[in-house]
């Protein structure tokens, strides 16, 4: 039918119509059916004119008031002149139906008492070149069915009839476009830009908020039945009352917070905790309740003059559907004209770079704990389908009680301005950097937690390679396939794993050089340059583990799965399930649930962007340039669907 | 100058459903001085169609097809509608397709336990934006600065031939009905829908003050029988919560009528947004019947559809909306298109 309709559109060839697949209204058709698809001859307006004279006409014909169609279909007298109507109404008769709608077609005299009609016909006639005689319905409602059919000898124009003139029999109109009129070819380019944009937003809007109620709901209903649970398990009417009462003031209080719009001003800074070319990480206080948060605050310009869009729409997604211990945890996300941002938990024991600096090396029992540690959320970000891409001690922060979660808090220090996606070409290309202040890494890739093409994750779960081409990452830490643009991997992860572990025990990253540019060249030919200086003693088991890891991807240890990993003999006799409920080997001492100790805030200018972004605005509009904003910052396409709400938000 | 939505509260509307009077009788009991609530809408019967005016007597209004009896058709339904032909495109079942599949009301079935009046706020305000995304369509401008719903396109704020709504505006006092360009009363509507919307004495925001539903089975509590219970009451809703939040239900519906009627093919057709917008309005209509904030009678200008997705399926049959549904013209609409 598909290729049948397809080829009756191409016959018709006189305009662009084009039926979705949806749009179909036959039940079942035989083969050779007629597309509803014309329109083409008869401007709107014409059939709009007919109506009073057809409507009147049927008056005539004492039929019922009404409207017309609905008229015409019942009331006609000739039970040949419907066979569309009876098609309808009577599906399991098509065979007959459509043979007695072929005579009709066929015997009919002119029925036609309506000169409009007939010259509707002659109209759509001529535009079919006579090749589809049976096509011209005339979707304006001037014509009604019982006055089929219009044949052009009505108007003098010599077919010899229809059953002579086709091979296939006629068949009768679908009846749709007799009431309805008839289908509209869709032409967005009739309006301008700016509604084709607004169609994008609204469209993004529709169904993401479809999707976030849908999800909404779900849980809901889940908790629902979880109380529910609860309350058949207690008779105590005093527990039952209170199950009751929280659950309802929980609900409540989570649709009040999802249609309150947060704002920065809610919060209070208590100090800024980083700062990159992106944006800030400020430490923040809630000023209705006192609670702490890490607030990340992305300057929206900047995002989107670097193209990390699609990364910060990543890492929200990742954060947001993420529940695991090992990912920090994204309370909500907001925005306004200037910027994004994530409010996020806050992590007093600063990250391992800090640790690094101040430590130099571990030993190896504390580098098991971290690198068990690390193996562990790198699982977990991999089990939600993500590839972090750019693991590097700066994303590794330690909680309050010393343990390891990921993170993307790149922004902390040392970023240079260069951080186009091309980055990576400069350097294949020999174009060297500027010397890289010591040891900070180059953001090429703020947002970290990089989601791949979910239906490629799933091709990779069935094939067991994802092929993804982009580079990014930062030098010291990244494997050579991403630089390389043949495709990487889930693996990819625990190369910079294998890194990291180096770090820790040797002091410095395997491929550490004076630029960037060096680095990059020297992951690449790791087989020359992976080097154990001969000063430092390392185990046999831990040099084993790292040349396992830091190796070409298809002899990487990982591959397979974490379980690789943890089955190493490096790691013998951690416990990796219990792993998390030890006391770490370094726990954060901390005076206040605001003790930044942990944080290198002396180094970080303590001037925030919104104040900087004011005072430019207040110069430039000094200059004469005023700044105006029209649309509401959710309305802004490359931003929608950025906003998240999480439920415990309210209930930690 | 201070303006109100005009028209005629839902008790008064079965009065007048005669000639459109254009001028409404209006309860002004607003305290904020502005507007004042419950809206309400003129109905316009003249008709400047031709068509209706050749038209026999017909029944003096369309609502009647609540009252049709077990023996009238589809048909006689559908023409008590008094629709223009050919049938509006967004009747067409073809047409009145989804962006989401399955059971609406999962969405807008209140949890047990969440208090009414926050389950109230919480629609009032997800709708409010959903349906902006739409009028945000039709009143942005492009570079020309023309709006695609303007006052040349649509000089009232109508939905179709048979209703068209006027606005209150004050003057000495009185409030006088005015008819405005759709655009220009959209927009006012707006303004005012917002301004409840963001104030914290009619939609409280501080988490602390959430209350929940009581439960005779689980706690005792004698309840909403006394006369100075109202709903949201213990969750710091004002007393006319309630009621102000069936006016914005009510404006909005009109808004929603509005893009049907008028906005239906232009634009949003074109611009493959009718599916998106079938979705948010059968999720508003089950959501504001099933809240009670939208009577049948105030369904008029879009009951043939709501008729249709009774009987497609959309609405589920425990809905309000498919309660308000006139089954027999949805099955006969889809009759019409071949699909039943």
């Amino acid at each position: 039918m598909d290729n049948q309709g397809n080829r009756l559109y191409l016959n018709f060839g006189s305009n662009n119509e084009r039926l979705a697949a949806t749009d179909r209204t036959y039940p079942t058709t035989p083969s050779t059916f007629p597309q509803p698809v014309f329109q083409g001859g008869q401007p709107a307006t014409q059939g709009a004119a007919q109506q009073p004279q057809a409507y009147q006409q049927q008056q005539q014909q004492q039929q019922q008031p009404g409207y017309a169609s609905s008229a015409g279909y019942f009331q006609q007298p000739n039970p040949q002149q419907y066979g569309a109507a009876q098609y309808s109404s009577q599906p399991g008769a098509q065979a007959s139906d459509y043979s007695s709608a072929g005579q009709g077609y066929g015997q009919t005299p002119g029925a036609n008492n309506d000169p409009n009609t007939g010259l509707a016909h002659q109209f759509s006639h001529q535009n079919l070149g006579g090749a589809v005689p049976r096509a011209a319905p005339y979707g304006a409602r001037g014509v009604s069915p019982g006055q089929r059919p219009r044949t052009a000898g009505a108007q003098g124009q010599q077919q010899p009839g229809y059953g002579t003139h086709l091979n296939a029999p006629p068949m009768p109109q679908p009846p749709q476009l007799d009431y309805f009129a008839p289908p509209l070819e869709r032409n967005p380019d009739k309006y301008g830009p700016n509604a084709n944009n607004n169609q994008k937003k609204c469209s993004q809007l529709a169904s993401d908020f479809f999707k976030d109620s849908v999800k909404r709901a779900r849980e809901r209903n889940q908790r629902q039945s979880e109380m529910e649970q609860k309350l058949s398990e207690t008779t105590d009417p005093r527990r039952r009352e209170s199950i009751w009462a929280t659950g309802g003031r929980r609900e409540g209080s989570y649709l009040r917070f999802l249609r309150t719009k947060d704002k920065p001003e809610n919060y209070n800074t208590i100090k800024i905790i980083g700062k990159g070319a992106f944006g800030e990480v400020k430490l923040v206080q809630k000023k209705a309740d006192g609670k702490v948060y890490a607030m990340k605050s992305l300057i929206k310009t900047e995002m989107f003059k670097k193209d990390q869009l699609a990364h910060v729409r990543a890492e929200r997604d990742i954060l947001a559907e993420s529940d695991s211990p090992w990912v920090v945890k994204l309370f909500t996300t907001f925005q306004d004209t200037n910027f994004l941002y994530m409010l996020m938990e806050f992590l007093p024991g600063g990250d391992l770079m800090t640790m690094l600096i101040k430590y130099e090396i571990f030993s190896e029992d504390i580098t098991r704990f971290y690198i068990a540690e690390i193996v562990l959320a790198i699982e977990a970000v991999h089990k939600l389908g993500f590839i972090h891409r750019d693991i590097k001690p700066d994303n590794i922060l330690l909680d309050r009680g010393g343990h390891v979660k990921l993170t993307d808090f790149g922004l902390s220090t040392g970023f240079h301005k260069l951080h186009d996606n091309n980055y990576y070409q400069q350097l294949l290309q020999g174009k060297s950097n500027k010397p890289r202040d010591n040891r900070h890494s180059i953001a090429i890739d703020q947002i970290n937690l990089t989601v791949s093409n979910r239906s490629q994750i799933n091709d990779w779960r069935r094939s067991r390679r994802l092929m993804a081409y982009s580079t990014v990452g930062t030098p010291d830490y990244i494997a050579p396939e991403i630089f390389t643009g043949h495709g990487y991997s889930f693996d990819c992860d625990w190369w910079s794993l294998g890194t990291i572990m180096f770090e820790c025990l040797v002091g410095w990253p395997p491929f550490c050089a004076e630029d960037s540019h060096d680095t990059y060249r020297k992951i690449v030919n790791w087989r020359q340059s992976l080097y154990f200086p001969d000063d430092i003693q390392l185990g046999v088991e831990a040099e084993n583990l790292i040349r396992s890891l830091i190796c070409n991807s298809e002899n990487r240890l990982g591959r397979g799965g974490a379980h690789e990993l943890k089955s190493h003999s490096f790691f013998r006799g951690v416990e990796f399930d219990s792993l998390r409920r030890i006391r770490a080997p370094f726990e954060p001492r901390l005076t206040s649930n605001i003790d930044t100790t942990y944080f290198p805030t002396d180094e970080i200018d303590q001037t925030d962007n919104a104040t900087m972004l004011k005072a430019a605005q207040a110069r430039s509009s000094a200059g004469g340039t005023p700044q105006q904003q029209e649309e509401s910052p959710e309305m802004s396409l490359p931003f929608i669907g950025y906003t998240f709400k999480r439920f415990d938000n309210n209930f930690r | 100058m201070s303006n109100l939505f005009s028209g005629i509260n839902a008790r008064l509307r079965g009065t007048s459903s005669k000639q459109g009077s254009g001028k409404s009788p209006v309860s002004p009991t607003s305290e904020d001085g502005h507007l004042s609530s419950p809206g309400g809408f003129a109905r316009r019967s003249k008709s400047s169609s031709n068509l209706s005016s050749k038209l026999p007597p017909l029944p003096a209004s369309p609502s009647l097809a609540q009252a049709i009896t077990l023996t009238s058709t589809g048909d006689d339904i559908l023409n008590s509608y008094r629709l223009p032909q050919p049938l509006p495109m967004w009747l067409n079942p073809a047409y009145a397709k989804h962006i989401v599949k399955g059971n609406f009301m999962t969405l807008s079935s209140r949890p047990k336990s969440v208090d009414q009046g926050e389950w109230m706020a919480h629609h009032v305000v997800e709708h409010y934006r959903n349906l902006w995304n739409f009028v945000h369509v039709v009143h942005s401008k492009e570079a020309d600065g023309k709006t695609i719903c303007n006052s040349t396109t649509c000089p009232r704020m109508s939905a179709g031939p048979n209703h068209s709504y006027t606005w209150l505006n004050k003057t000495n006092n009185r409030y006088e009905p005015t008819e405005l360009a759709a655009i220009d009363y959209i927009s006012m509507m707006q303004r005012w829908i917002s301004g409840k919307i963001e104030d914290t004495n009619m939609f409280p925001t501080d988490p602390s003050g959430v209350s929940f539903s009581h439960n005779p089975s689980i706690a005792n509590v004698a309840l909403l029988s006394s006369p100075d219970e109202w709903v949201g009451k213990r969750s710091g809703f004002p007393k006319d919560f309630a009621s102000i939040c069936q006016t914005i239900f009510l404006q909005m519906f009109r808004v929603y009528a509005h893009l049907y009627w008028a906005h239906f093919a232009e634009p949003l057709y074109h611009l493959n947004l009718e599916k998106q917008l079938n979705s948010c309005f059968s999720h508003f209509v089950l959501t504001a019947t099933a809240l009670d904030m939208l009577k049948p009678k105030e369904l008029e200008p879009m009951q043939p559809l709501i008729d249709l997705w009774a009987a497609n399926g959309t609405f589920p049959p425990e809905s309000k909306a498919y309660e308000y549904a006139n089954l027999k013209a949805g099955t006969r609409l889809l009759q019409m298109a071949g699909m039943a």
